[in-house]
């Protein structure tokens, strides 16, 4: 199953097209992987990779940018992957053709959103049971699979936050690094103190002894 | 001048410290106002000494003037402060404004304006006024809001808003930017009332904290330069729109989606609407309003449920029936909405062949409940608008009702029961309808009782609207007929907003609580309008929680965001900016007498549902009664014999009495139990300009229509009668008169009627030869019969629905719903507008 499918702008994560159906019986969260499908969209820059899926609990997201824009669905994780991107690439070859020359020009969110109409009609066909298996054997040798970097969307949402777990983490460190260097030289005087003072002790008892005892 | 004039200032100052020292600090800002525009008006020479005098006269208590108060009137006060303080004072009254100046109403008879009223300006500063939001769109009882909450109790006067917020405007600015600036603590939308302390703030006027202006709002679009943020189109208009950024979207934008629900019964065949309908839809299918993603749908059901195939492809629409109403499932969820682009052939198709696929059927139950349940469940996915018509009591399945009306208690004096919903599974339904932003619209067409006051709550709380049509029928009654195929049109067409929401904001230390219209109160002020259209209005009433002591103006902002049926998200935002003022007369003086009676109506009616009839109507005499009280007591000073009431609001006894006499509201005449609670939605729902005809109807002579002072539209000439008192010592047998109650219209010829109009009008020889049941004026080619069709054609183009025109005599079965019409004068069961006055009277000296 198709459940969710976005087309964004990578230079910005600006929201071109979507599709809105949802199916009756998929009453699941959807609100939750919609929003994390935005935040996926702004994420990205020029150094993602063209191809990805993302693990998100039992859904995976489908990721392919070509052209600078980003093409992104909602499978179960038991829909296959192969197929996920032959959808895709279905959409973005004649997004391009629709749109090409306009993506850069527009600030208005969902500006093509007009493009919903294509998109359910692929999602149909990618959808029905029987149609698939036709496609599947067209496209068989469309995909590499290998070409596709598997990763899990926390990882991908929260990359940055682990990264400023880690700043925050080290400069705690150097800080308790400075307070034991502090310490340690603290101690240090108070030793050597402690030294000069039983020396100071020995000598001058030595010295009463030698008045006291010899005289 | 440069000297005295800075001479004045600080005289003026020193003494606005003392004043205020006296607790008086309101007041002292007048002089101050007042000088500046003296200087204006009238030169410089002289002026230093009949300032200081007047200034004088402020702690003495005895002047008041008013922030309008022209250049003139202050001239005249300057040499009666030279009188002694008595006489000072005396005339001092005399030049108080216009709004204030004392009526005598007992005296009085002819109160009622040439032409309809207009709505009071605030009393702001020019500048401040000229941006200010339109009063047909946003709209206060009290243009001048009262400082404290005692103060307003002490007024006895109703404060609240009625807007009109997605109405048609001729000229809209509209505003792409990616930020929208907002308030970032109140989140109010910047506007033209906020202040700008510098180049790189601004300090929001509804919450008084301070914001920096983003960089992009330095530059102007319009006049393309930097640096003038206080130039941008935002700060510019009181009414605006915005295309919303990605942050006001939950999801995509939903495509526009309509959902026919039609019933077919025995009944709804013999009503023949169905032809109507077919009819009016397959001409206007190319304009209903969307893009190339609109989706349309038709249900329709008797004893059992039917869905319609199209899918693109199918060579003729199929017909799929489900008679398990009770478990209601759909037969085949993805072909039933389809694309009226791609299926345009098919759905044409269906609309020639439907209304003969029913014409023998014997079916008279209706499954109302279960086919709602099934439109639920159809368009719960993407939201949208269901259109319900229906001509009978449903009867069977869930939602099924039973007649409460005894048609002998209708014209009972006595309280009027069943106006509360009998069952709470239309309510329960529109909310979930509201949840899934789903609208519903209902259309009744029926002769017998149908119970709309429980049907009606499946529009009420999905923000949809009503529509009745009593006892139509194709033949019998060719005028609703019509006014349906009007409303269709008008319907069908009109401009949609979809999964909209709407927040009303004010000022610090008012606060909102009580909402009025069509729609579900989602959070304490968000308002959820799973459709929004332009012929709604809404009400809300205030209280003023904290003093608002050191303001000198109070703004409101109404922002209603939208989803286009391009599928643009917008936000349209009104802000209007009212005064704060501190004395009882300041108040009476910027009442607004039409947005009183249409919010005491609303009022009424929820207290017509929760307690009872008669609790509301005396609740709307006593609302009279303690306003009256106050102002005599508080503001007039000089005490005379008679009923005094503030020029601004002669009117309202009579408005009162009119809701007094209004099908909602009225006892001892009879009124169908449905007619009575289609008043009641209608005067919540429809906006203060239409409700205020259904109120108060317009009367006009016409048979003696001339082009004097006609109004020119369009190379078209419309003459303008006068407006004339609703009694029938205003009729003459000689004329002809024309009434306007909102959506029906009434010509009525006099038995003498002169010949002329007779044949140049209404062609006919003489008035005997007048037909019964006559609603259409021929098409002459005559002056006078151009100018009445001109008229009552100008009169409809005003409103959004269609008034069905009546053209009676003497005989007519209609005459007696024109006479009910005549409130000034006596009924067997109410009072005339002078015995009125007079209890009025008894009631405030007692």
């Amino acid at each position: 199953m198709i459940l969710l499918t976005m087309v964004a702008r990578v230079a910005d994560g600006l929201p071109l097209a979507a599709s809105v159906q949802e199916d009756e019986q998929s009453e699941r969260d959807l609100q939750q992987y919609q929003s994390q499908a935005k935040q996926l969209c702004r994420k990205l820059d020029a150094q993602s990779p063209e191809r990805c899926t993302l693990e998100a609990g039992d859904m995976n997201f489908h990721l392919l940018i070509s052209q600078g824009v980003c093409y992104l669905s909602l499978c179960e994780a038991s829909f296959p992957r192969k197929m996920a991107f032959a959808y895709l690439e279905d959409l973005s070859n004649e997004f391009y053709d629709q749109y090409g020359r306009r993506i850069p020009t527009v600030t208005r969110p969902y500006s093509f959103i007009e493009f919903d109409t294509y998109i359910q009609k692929v999602k149909k066909s990618y959808v029905d049971s029987r149609a698939r298996r036709t496609l599947s054997s067209v496209n068989t040798e469309l995909q590499d699979i290998q070409r596709i970097m598997v990763g899990n969307i926390e990882e991908v949402l929260q990359r940055g936050e682990a990264l400023s777990a880690i700043c925050t983490k080290a400069s705690n460190l150097s800080n308790m690094a400075e307070k034991y260097h502090k310490d340690a030289k603290y101690l240090n005087t108070r030793s050597t103190y402690a030294k000069f003072a039983a020396v100071a002790v020995l000598f001058v008892t030595l010295i009463f002894y030698v008045r006291f005892w010899w005289l | 001048m440069q000297t005295s004039s800075v001479l004045l200032r600080s005289w003026i100052w020193l003494l606005s410290v003392r004043g205020g020292q006296r607790g008086e600090g309101g007041r002292i800002q007048e002089p101050h106002s007042l000088w500046i525009q003296a200087v204006g008006q009238s030169g410089c020479s002289g002026l230093y000494r009949p300032v200081a005098r007047r200034v004088m006269l402020v702690p003495q208590d005895t002047v008041h003037p008013p922030q309008t108060a022209s250049g003139e009137d202050i001239t005249n006060l300057w040499q009666n402060s030279q009188l002694s303080p008595s006489l000072a004072a005396m005339s001092l009254q005399s030049s108080t404004p216009e709004a204030l100046r004392v009526v005598n109403l007992l005296q009085e008879r002819n109160l009622l304006p040439p032409a309809p009223v207009p709505a009071p300006t605030p009393c702001l500063t020019q500048d401040l006024q000229k941006l200010n939001c339109s009063p047909e769109v946003f709209r206060s009882t009290l243009t001048s809001i009262p400082q404290t909450q005692s103060l307003l109790n002490k007024a006895k006067m109703p404060l609240g808003l009625l807007l009109h917020p997605f109405k048609d405007l001729s000229q809209l600015p509209v505003v792409t930017s990616s930020t929208i600036v907002r308030c970032r603590f109140c989140r109010t939308y910047i506007n033209p009332f906020v202040s700008f302390l510098d180049q790189r703030r601004w300090k929001c006027n509804l919450c008084y904290r301070v914001n920096d202006v983003p960089e992009e709002f330095m530059y102007n679009p319009v006049s393309r330069s930097y640096g003038e943020p206080h130039k941008r189109p935002e700060v510019q208009n009181a009414t605006i729109e915005f295309i919303a950024p990605s942050e006001y979207m939950l999801r995509p934008p939903q495509p526009a989606v309509y959902l026919f629900v039609l019933d077919v019964s025995h009944n709804a065949v013999e009503t023949g609407y169905l032809n109507v309908f077919c009819q009016s839809l397959l001409d206007n299918i190319s304009s209903l309003p969307g893009d190339s993603r609109t989706k349309v749908g038709f249900i329709t059901f008797d004893s059992t449920i039917h869905f319609y195939n199209l899918q693109e492809g199918l060579s003729q629409p199929q017909m799929l029936i489900v008679s398990d109403i009770e478990d209601i499932f759909l037969p085949t969820p993805d072909s039933l909405l389809v694309n009226l682009n791609e299926s345009k052939e098919l759905v044409q198709d269906l609309l020639k062949s439907l209304p003969n696929l029913f014409e023998k059927t014997m079916e008279t139950q209706s499954a109302l409940g279960s086919a709602l349940q099934a439109a639920f469940k159809l368009l719960s996915p993407t939201g949208g608008r269901m259109s319900v018509f229906q001509t009978q009591l449903p009867n069977l399945g869930v939602g099924a009702l039973q007649s409460r009306e005894d048609p002998n208690q209708r014209a009972s004096a006595k309280d009027i029961q069943h106006l509360a919903p009998a069952t709470d599974f239309y309510k329960k339904l529109a909310l979930d309808c509201s949840s899934q932003q789903v609208a519903v619209d209902l259309f009744l067409l029926s002769a017998q009782y149908c119970d709309l006051a429980s049907l009606g709550c499946i529009s009420r709380y999905s923000a949809g609207s009503v529509y009745y049509y009593p006892s139509y029928h194709h033949q019998h009654n060719p005028a609703q007929v019509e006014r349906f195929q009007k409303d269709l049109k008008r319907y069908l067409t009109r401009k949609i907003g979809f999964e909209a929401v709407m927040r009303i904001r004010c000022t610090k230390g008012l606060s909102i609580h009580t909402f009025h219209g069509n729609f579900f109160v989602r959070s304490t002020d968000l308002l959820s309008l799973p459709n929004v259209n332009p012929d709604a209005g809404f009400a809300v009433q205030m209280s003023i929680e904290e003093n608002l002591d050191d303001m000198q103006v109070v703004s409101f902002q109404a922002a209603l965001l939208y989803t286009s049926s391009k599928g643009e998200r917008r936000i349209r935002v009104h802000t209007l900016c009212l005064p704060v003022v501190n004395s009882l007369s300041d108040i009476f003086a910027g009442a607004d007498v039409q947005a009183i009676t249409g919010l005491l109506a609303c009022m009424a009616v929820d207290r017509s549902v929760t307690a009872s009839l008669s609790d509301a109507r005396d609740a709307m005499t006593n609302a009279a009664i303690d306003s009256l009280m106050s102002y005599r007591q508080s503001v007039l000073t000089i005490q005379q014999p008679g009923l005094l009431v503030p020029a601004c609001l002669r009117l309202f006894p009579l408005y009162i009495l009119a809701l007094l006499k209004q099908k909602a509201f009225r006892t001892g005449t009879s009124t169908r139990l449905d007619d009575r609670v289609f008043a009641m939605l209608q005067l919540k729902y429809q906006p203060l300009a239409y409700a205020m005809l259904m109120i108060h109807p317009a009367l006009y002579r016409v048979d003696d229509l001339t082009d004097e002072g006609a109004l020119n539209i369009n190379e078209r000439t419309i003459p303008q009668p006068r407006l004339l008192q609703l009694s029938v010592e205003k009729l003459s047998r000689e004329g002809a008169f024309l009434m306007d109650a909102g959506i029906v219209i009434y010509l009525w010829i006099g038995r003498n009627c002169h010949s002329n109009f007779l044949t140049q009008v209404l062609g006919v020889p003489n008035y005997a030869a007048v037909p019964d049941n006559l609603y259409l004026l021929p098409e002459l080619d005559t002056a006078e019969s151009q100018r009445t069709r001109a008229f009552i054609g100008w009169l409809r183009d005003q409103r959004p629905f269609f008034p069905s025109l009546h053209i009676i005599r003497d005989e007519s079965q209609l005459k007696a719903s024109f006479m009910q019409n005549m409130i000034e004068d006596r009924t067997e069961s109410a009072l005339s507008y002078y015995e009125f006055l007079l209890h009025l009277q008894q009631q405030i000296s007692k």
